[in-house]
């Protein structure tokens, strides 16, 4: 049993390390330069420290990348017209007008590292690596705005292999429609490859750290016993980073947050063993609810607000409560037994429950999430394809991160995972990250962290990240 | 000496009423400048003004219309050239200028129309959709096109009590009662 537990840890904490070593955990960059240009404006008027977004910059992402109650004249690279207001009033009978940004909307993201990583192995030689991932990855951007009611973003990265080649992944290529109908903020739709806003707030631009939170969303769920540890290739993720989904999104009363989606299941993703988004007819839904109490409206409204002139600053409480379900039936991963026979398991239905809260105190800002799942899974013979049995799992997994701005340039975090995998044999895996980020330009920046297992004080890494936006 | 009398007697029939003229600076919140603001006087009540027999004139150069913005007295017969190399069209979606499609004409080329009533109609061509102008027709002559800095000046006017009126294409139409007696500043802010 306890060569068990110590295998388990091993495995939980070496996909870990190898998600970081390979780029294959790398998250998204998120800083676009291109907003920069058009507005001739600062990367910290929305950005804390990039990626990470301050309240004012989650209001433009929110509004479609427009300023709220945006004007022309806040906008110094003219668009391309592509007709004439005008005719908007003649719409059906002509084109609805659109424009384009005044420039090719293109930025890079450049990011450098060295990673110097500690691991145990379950005969308990340690194994240290130093790996000068120079660079780690390179994303393109093209962001902007495309009329009144349209705008889009993509991200294509190139994570370099540990051989020198790259992978190279879509990892963004969304429309959104803005304020669709009705009132504004109220009614917006998005359609494509992204990062679900039942997510806001606690993923990818609002992360400050080069650790992502991989025990939310990296968590195998899949295993002869329920779920271990990370998802390697072709295994399931316990929530979808990125996801090719339809999505209905909006700000009501300046403060109630709600998304509604569909997307692809969680479990048939890059990566799974069909290895493709279109190996399932079902498709996975989504909703999000959550308020925020004091600071900036999430659409940017200040009315009745008095805000300090230090945009990163705000007293504020959001709070709210989401959801994920879903099935996989017909998508079998192989899973060995523990006395190493092979089968094929199917995660027939998911679901996924959470809580999520932030606050802002002045230059702290406290967040969270804790997760519940539920697993069906379903073991077949994989020479006959005969059910064999059927196994209901749970896991639990949360999170605390505290964000703390010392001066604009010099920022500090600590963030505490927790994961309960699926399968009782394995232990706790907890795991501890610190960061302290120094903004050297306000678009190069060089992070300094720390990652560890609490569980076993030989699994750790230190990382040297040198990052730049243009 | 009565040369000089018989001059001054002469002077003093010639020359109208007092006359001044309104000017001041429109701030234009929410647009990129104000080059495409009008301030105009309101007509006084029966006054009516005859039409210009001046046409007033619009090209099509470099795909794009200049001016932009037009002012013109009701009445008045606007020539839309063609500087262009290729072909271009002039028409309006605007039921106070009877929704005019004046066709596709040629470099070099001109067509016209009479604007009859008060209007501020959109000019567009189906053959490039970005292009857009407007002409503004006004009921008195008593206009001026702003600056992008927003500063005017309407020459020439009468004393006299007036609507001053501020339109811009993308901002709301703002007034204010204006008395005009010589040199008359008058300020305006419009918004969306």
């Amino acid at each position: 049993m306890v060569d068990s537990s110590k295998r388990a840890l091993f495995v939980v904490f070496g996909v870990i390390a190898g998600y970081s070593l390979i780029g294959g955990g790398a998250r998204t960059a998120n800083a676009v330069p291109a907003f920069s240009r058009k507005y001739h404006t600062s990367c910290q008027t929305c950005h804390a420290i990039f990626p990470k977004l301050n309240p004012f910059g989650q209001a433009f992402r929110l509004n479609g990348y427009r300023l709220p109650n945006e004007t022309d004249e806040q906008i110094k690279q003219i668009p391309v017209s592509l007709g004439s207001e005008a005719y908007e009033k003649l719409w059906p009978a002509m084109v609805y007008p659109s424009t384009l940004p005044g420039n090719v909307p293109v930025a890079l993201n450049v990011k450098m590292a060295d990673l110097y990583q500690s691991s145990q192995e379950d005969t308990g030689r340690q194994i240290v690596k130093n790996d000068f991932q120079l660079p780690q990855e390179v994303n393109v951007f093209a962001a902007g705005t495309l009329g009144k009611h349209v705008s889009f973003f993509s991200e294509l990265t190139f994570a370099e292999r540990p051989d020198g080649g790259s992978d190279v992944e879509i990892e963004h290529a969304r429309l959104d429609f803005i304020s669709a109908f009705g009132p504004d903020h109220l009614f917006n739709f998005r359609v494509g490859k992204m990062a679900l806003n039942v997510w806001d707030g606690f993923q990818e631009m609002w992360i400050m750290t080069n650790n992502g939170v991989d025990t939310l969303f990296a968590f195998n769920p899949i295993g002869f016993s329920g779920g271990t540890g990370l998802a390697d290739s072709g295994g399931g993720v316990s929530l979808p980073a990125r996801a090719r989904a339809i999505e209905m999104y909006g700000v009501a009363a300046h403060r109630l947050f709600y998304t509604l989606g569909v997307d692809s299941p969680i479990a048939v993703g890059p990566g799974g063993p069909l290895g493709s988004f279109a190996s399932s007819n079902k498709k996975d839904v989504y909703a999000r609810v959550d308020y925020k109490f004091g600071g900036m409206g999430l659409d940017g409204d200040t009315t009745g607000v008095t805000l300090p002139p230090e945009n990163w600053r705000e007293t504020s409480l959001r709070v709210g409560v989401f959801g994920y379900s879903g099935g996989g039936p017909g998508i079998d991963f192989p899973v060995t037994s523990p006395d190493g026979q092979e089968f094929n398991q199917q995660d027939v239905s998911y679901r996924r429950a959470g809580v999520y809260g932030s606050v802002y105190w002045g230059d702290l800002n406290v967040f969270g999430v804790a997760l519940h799942g539920k697993d069906r899974l379903r073991l077949f013979d994989p020479a006959t394809a005969t059910a064999l049995s059927t196994r209901n799992t749970t896991y639990d997994s949360w999170f605390l991160q505290a964000d703390y701005v010392i001066a604009p340039p010099f920022q500090v975090s600590a963030r505490y995972e927790q994961l309960r995998a699926a399968d009782p044999a394995v232990p706790l895996l907890k795991t501890f990250n610190a960061n302290f980020s120094f903004l050297a330009y306000a678009n190069i920046k060089l992070m300094l962290e720390y990652n560890r297992d609490l569980q076993n004080s030989l699994n750790y890494s230190i990382a040297g990240v040198l990052r730049a936006a243009f | 000496m009565r040369i000089s009398l018989f001059v001054l007697l002469l002077l003093a029939v010639a020359l109208p009423a007092s006359a001044g003229d309104v000017h001041g600076k429109v701030v234009c919140k929410g647009a990129r400048d104000c080059a495409d603001a009008v301030v105009y006087l309101s007509a006084p009540p029966g006054k009516t003004f005859p039409a210009p027999k001046e046409h007033a004139k619009i090209d099509q150069k470099n795909l794009m219309f200049t001016p932009h913005v037009l002012p013109v007295l009701v009445g008045a017969t606007v020539d839309f050239l063609n500087s262009d190399t290729v072909l271009h069209n002039v028409f309006t979606p605007d039921a106070c200028a009877d929704k005019f499609n004046l066709g596709t004409w040629p470099q070099g080329e001109s067509k016209s129309y009479t604007f009859k009533k008060e209007c501020s109609a959109v000019l567009l061509c189906k053959v490039h959709p970005e292009m857009e102008a407007y002409v503004v027709a006004l009921p008195t002559p008593h206009f001026a096109a702003a600056q992008a800095d927003g500063t005017y000046r309407i020459a020439d006017v009468p004393d006299g009590s007036y609507t001053a009126k501020v339109w811009h294409p993308k901002l709301k139409t703002s007034g204010k009662p204006v008395t005009v007696s010589g040199a008359t500043e008058a300020n305006f802010e419009i918004a969306k």
